[in-house]
């Protein structure tokens, strides 16, 4: 080498201004820093807040006991773990959650794998259409199953219109009704898709060639199944099962409709009973211990999916499994497989419907049929209007769309910019930061992370106002709730651009805006509209996040329905949730139409 | 035209990882420099430092007498203002748009009109082969229509400094090896400064007008292809440039050859680490004539050429010959060595000049 002479390091002065004018070109540590200060109050504060509740006296307990507001107390922790009523309000409730998660889970995971089995590999009639119709169970809100459950089966424990089996005479016993079996039951059928659609992925993207090196060895169809196919399902069955326990813990309309009336009380219902009673100590305490096994479950669910990677077999050809003939049981499996379908999709879409059309239950009379439900004209013993003409359906379905809406979009474009962060700044701190913090939500189940929302914004703090009973709160907690599915399909998307088509256009002189308005924006446009989408959906059917943040005026349709079965209007209820059905559905659709592709595939995250 | 002027430029990645190391060079202009060497060596990261898509920590990048970079009085010329052709190894053409929109891209950049566009575009169309592909999209062009639209929308706005990164190595061998003459017809009718980033030697050797070979952040060697080859100055050098390799030995417990290619140089051995061999410059002779014996342990034919596997003292080298070997597999044969193609390195693994 010639004459190494080093310039020295530049001046502090100097770096900025270099700094400054790599800013103007390309701001993403600017767009990056200032996500950072939002993810932290949105995702962060919240979380904070909560910890500190449970730990510090509140107002009206500082007034009762004579001591300071905000003083340090443990006395809440007491109450819920140690204290006589701990047995109502948690050790009762987390023996009821293990019991009917367990019994859910086991019943959702075998449902999963037999049909999963069934329909990717073998001739079971109808494979094409069972494949999508299997997952329907998954879009319907999660609290149409129950309340088709408990409009068919209710019996006189309860006051309202007669239940179907009633009005047919029969007097369905209590432990059919109500209570932990069929809570179990709803939620397995809630809750079944998902493992069908983990183990169809899993069984799609075992390599063939894996199975025929066996059959080439002498191995016959069962004994590729027990040897081969069933070992390299383990990790798949791992995350069925820890991820299917993680939703039961977490789902609140299912154990709030069949379980109230029986006095079964799980975890997510004490913990919105506590809301009600205002015990926000209590209420502190309870979700950070429904957080804390929520967040147990998922990172022993990373570690296994991690720890089985080695298992995870990059497909040879992506050739199809031919599907193997059944013979005789073809037509036994057929009917099992669609006797599923129709019990935990169309069944509940059904009975729901009847109900609303019939003006007596259980009278199939073509006379006793009609709309008056719905135009609120002519109801026998009601005194509320139907569901076209009530105000109260009017001002929720106004305010799902726009909470809903609003939320999808800005997730949807958040999702992309944190990813455009995350992306353009490897690593950097603001890289790793945004990428951990806006996953953070994913573990807390909604419930939790809903009682955190409120404890930050249920009184102003700074320049923030108080949020609650006001739709932006809404908006926010689905925001933040969604941001981490949201940021995930944004960081793959920027991923799958590169940095290169943008490098492209700024050597051939194309500055930040024209970048991102030529190229940038054409380029990720559908990976947008998916990203809009798919919140809207999951927004539209939200309940147990917003359960506890909605007041009057500020209901939403799956609220509203909650309330109508509250006061005994299950016709009204289901009549709304059948609206949310609908608008679901139209979602898909629509969805299906952007993307070319199967849903499944989007919402099997 | 102008020369492109590196001075003390350094650029850490993180903390620890420095990609390149205190490099100063100039690359005259009108050149076709080649950036070789293997992956990791700081190659890409120089020419994207040239391009503006990433920034020294430390140094000043000239190109004639426009700062692109400087940290000395914090100038930093954007990647928009710098007026460069760059291609990607992916080409990076936007898939949303027709091959015509991705060609007049620069052009609607510089505020072209529509007439200007046209033409342009039209001259290009007729330069590269692209008749009746105006209204494809990338996604419908094949390998070698899309590389020739990358090439074209690089040219559109006529940048007197082309940078290319890997431009040839997503291409199968037969395009590549057209579309190496395309590059070099297009040097030469351009007359435009080029820097070619490869880890490909024979790409290297026979596109440039000069090849800086880089290792570990830093340039070991800048010059002529064949000034490369026949006199590296460095064993890295030696040992990266030429296909097979440059037979390496250690002179330590190096044996008989070692004595006998020692022999040849008319060097003492004293200040000589290591021996370098060209395959090309061994001779397979009958055992009476040969300096030395050895055992022939492979022979692959290439079609215009044998390469033979030889075990000598212990060691395997390997040497190429374009008449058919006289001995067979197992069988002994006598080597003889021609100076040129011989090699010797210092404990610092510097070339020794001896002739």
């Amino acid at each position: 080498m010639d004459s190494l002479k080093l310039i020295e390091k530049p001046s502090f002065g100097v770096r900025i201004r270099i700094k400054f004018s790599k800013l103007f070109s390309r701001p993403s540590l600017v767009i990056g820093s200032f996500l950072v200060i939002i993810l932290t109050y949105l995702v962060l504060a919240p979380i904070v807040s909560i910890l500190s509740n449970s730990i510090r006296l509140t107002r009206m307990d500082a007034i009762l006991s004579g001591g300071k507001f905000g003083d340090f107390t443990y006395k809440y922790i007491d109450r819920v773990f140690f204290s006589s009523i701990s047995e109502n309000i948690f050790w009762t409730p987390l023996l009821n959650s293990l019991t009917v998660s367990f019994f859910a889970t086991l019943i959702a995971l075998i449902l999963g794998l037999i049909l999963a089995s069934l329909v990717t590999s073998t001739n079971i009639l109808g494979r094409k259409y069972l494949g999508f119709l299997l997952i329907i169970p998954y879009m319907l809100p999660s609290q149409a199953i129950a309340t088709a459950w408990i409009t068919m089966f209710k019996n006189r424990k309860v006051s309202g219109p007669l239940g179907m089996l009633e009005a047919f005479g029969i007097n369905p016993p209590d432990w059919l009704a109500y209570g932990p079996l069929p809570i179990a039951i709803c939620m397995a059928l809630s809750y079944f898709p998902f493992a069908f659609l983990l183990f169809s992925n899993a069984l799609n993207k075992i390599d063939i060639q894996l199975e025929e090196v066996a059959t080439t060895l002498g191995a016959k169809t069962i004994a590729v199944w027990s040897k081969i196919i069933m070992p390299l399902l383990i990790p798949t069955t791992m995350s069925v099962l820890l991820l299917t326990v993680a939703r039961t813990l977490g789902t609140f309309a299912t154990p709030y409709i069949l379980g109230t009336p029986a006095k079964y009380t799980l975890l997510s219902t004490s913990l919105y009973s506590s809301v009600r009673s205002n015990e926000s100590g209590v209420v502190a305490v309870l979700a950070i211990v429904l957080s804390f096994i929520g967040i147990m479950l998922l990172l022993v669910d990373i570690s296994v999916v991690k720890k089985w990677q080695r298992f995870v077999t990059v497909g040879g050809k992506g050739i199809k499994r031919p599907p193997s003939k059944l013979g005789v049981f073809r037509v036994p499996t057929t009917i099992f497989a669609w006797i599923i379908f129709f019990v935990a999709a169309f069944g509940p879409f059904i009975v729901l419907a009847l109900s609303t059309l019939m003006r007596e239950p259980g009278n199939f009379a073509l006379s006793n049929f009609g709309f008056a439900y719905w135009t609120g004209i002519d109801v026998p013993g009601m005194d509320q209007p139907g569901i076209f003409t009530s105000p109260e359906v009017i001002i929720a379905l106004r305010n799902s769309f726009l909470i809903a809406g609003s939320a999808a979009i800005i997730c949807g474009i958040l999702g992309l910019i944190v990813g455009y962060a995350v992306v353009r700044l490897p690593g950097s701190f603001i890289s790793a930061y945004l990428r951990q913090v806006s996953f953070l939500p994913y573990l807390m189940p909604g419930l939790a992370f809903a009682a955190a929302f409120l404890s930050l914004f249920a009184v102003s703090r700074g320049p923030i106002p108080a949020l609650y009973g006001s739709l932006s709160l809404l908006i926010l907690v689905m925001v933040v709730t969604y941001l981490p599915y949201a940021s995930r399909s944004g960081i793959s998307a920027m991923m799958q651009v590169g940095p290169e088509p943008e490098e492209a256009g700024m050597v051939l002189g194309a500055g930040f805006w024209r970048r991102t308005v030529s190229i940038l924006a054409p380029l990720q446009k559908s990976a947008l509209v998916v990203a809009i989408i798919l919140p809207f959906i999951t927004g539209m059917k939200e309940l147990s996040l917003v359960v506890m943040l909605v007041t009057p005026g500020t209901e939403l349709l799956t609220t509203q329905s909650i309330r109508f079965l509250d006061f005994g209007y299950t016709q009204l209820a289901n009549a709304t949730i059948l609206i949310i059905g609908v608008v679901v559905m139209i979602s898909v659709l629509v969805l299906n139409r952007v993307t070319k592709t199967n849903l499944a595939t989007g919402l099997g995250g | 035209m102008y020369e492109v002027k590196l001075n003390s430029i350094t650029k850490y990645f993180g903390r620890n990882s420095l990609a390149v190391d205190n490099l100063s060079v100039t690359f005259s202009s009108g050149e076709f420099v080649c950036l070789l060497g293997p992956s990791g060596c700081g190659k890409t990261t120089t020419l994207r430092m040239i391009a503006g898509l990433e920034s020294p920590d430390n140094g000043e990048i000239h190109y004639g007498n426009q700062i692109f970079f400087s940290s000395k009085n914090g100038e930093y010329l954007k990647t928009e203002k710098r007026n460069l052709g760059l291609m990607f190894q992916s080409y990076a053409l936007w898939p949303h748009m027709t091959v015509f929109q991705n060609i007049v891209f620069g052009l609607i950049m510089k505020k072209k009109s529509v007439k200007e566009k046209e033409d342009r575009y039209k001259e290009l169309e007729k330069l590269f082969h692209l008749e009746g592909l105006r209204d494809r999209y990338p996604s419908e062009l094949s390998g070698g229509q899309q590389q020739r639209v990358a090439l074209a929308r690089m040219l559109a706005v006529k940048p007197s400094l082309l940078l290319l990164d890997e431009p040839l190595s997503n291409l199968d061998s037969n395009l590549r090896l057209e579309m190496r003459a395309e590059l070099k017809r297009l040097h030469q009718a351009l007359g435009s400064t080029i820097i070619f980033v490869t880890h490909d030697q024979m790409e290297a050797m026979t596109l440039a007008t000069s090849i800086a070979v880089m290792n570990k952040g830093i340039i070991e060697q800048l010059a002529k292809p064949m000034d490369i080859y026949r006199t590296p100055k460095s064993l890295f050098v030696a040992k990266f440039v030429g296909s097979p390799p440059m037979n390496v030995i250690q002179v330590e417990n190096g044996g008989e050859i070692v004595e006998c290619l020692v022999r040849t140089t008319k060097l003492t051995k004293n200040n000589i680490k290591t021996l370098g061999v060209r395959p090309e410059s061994i001779r397979m002779v009958s055992v009476d004539e040969g300096e030395i014996e050895a055992i022939v342990e492979t022979i692959q034919p290439t079609g215009a050429d044998w390469i033979v596997g030889l075990i000598v003292s212990g060691k395997s080298v390997f040497a190429i010959s374009s008449e058919q070997p006289t001995a067979n597999v197992g069988q002994k044969v006598g080597l003889s060595f021609k100076l040129e193609g011989l090699h010797v390195f210092d404990d610092k693994d510097q070339s020794i000049k001896y002739m």
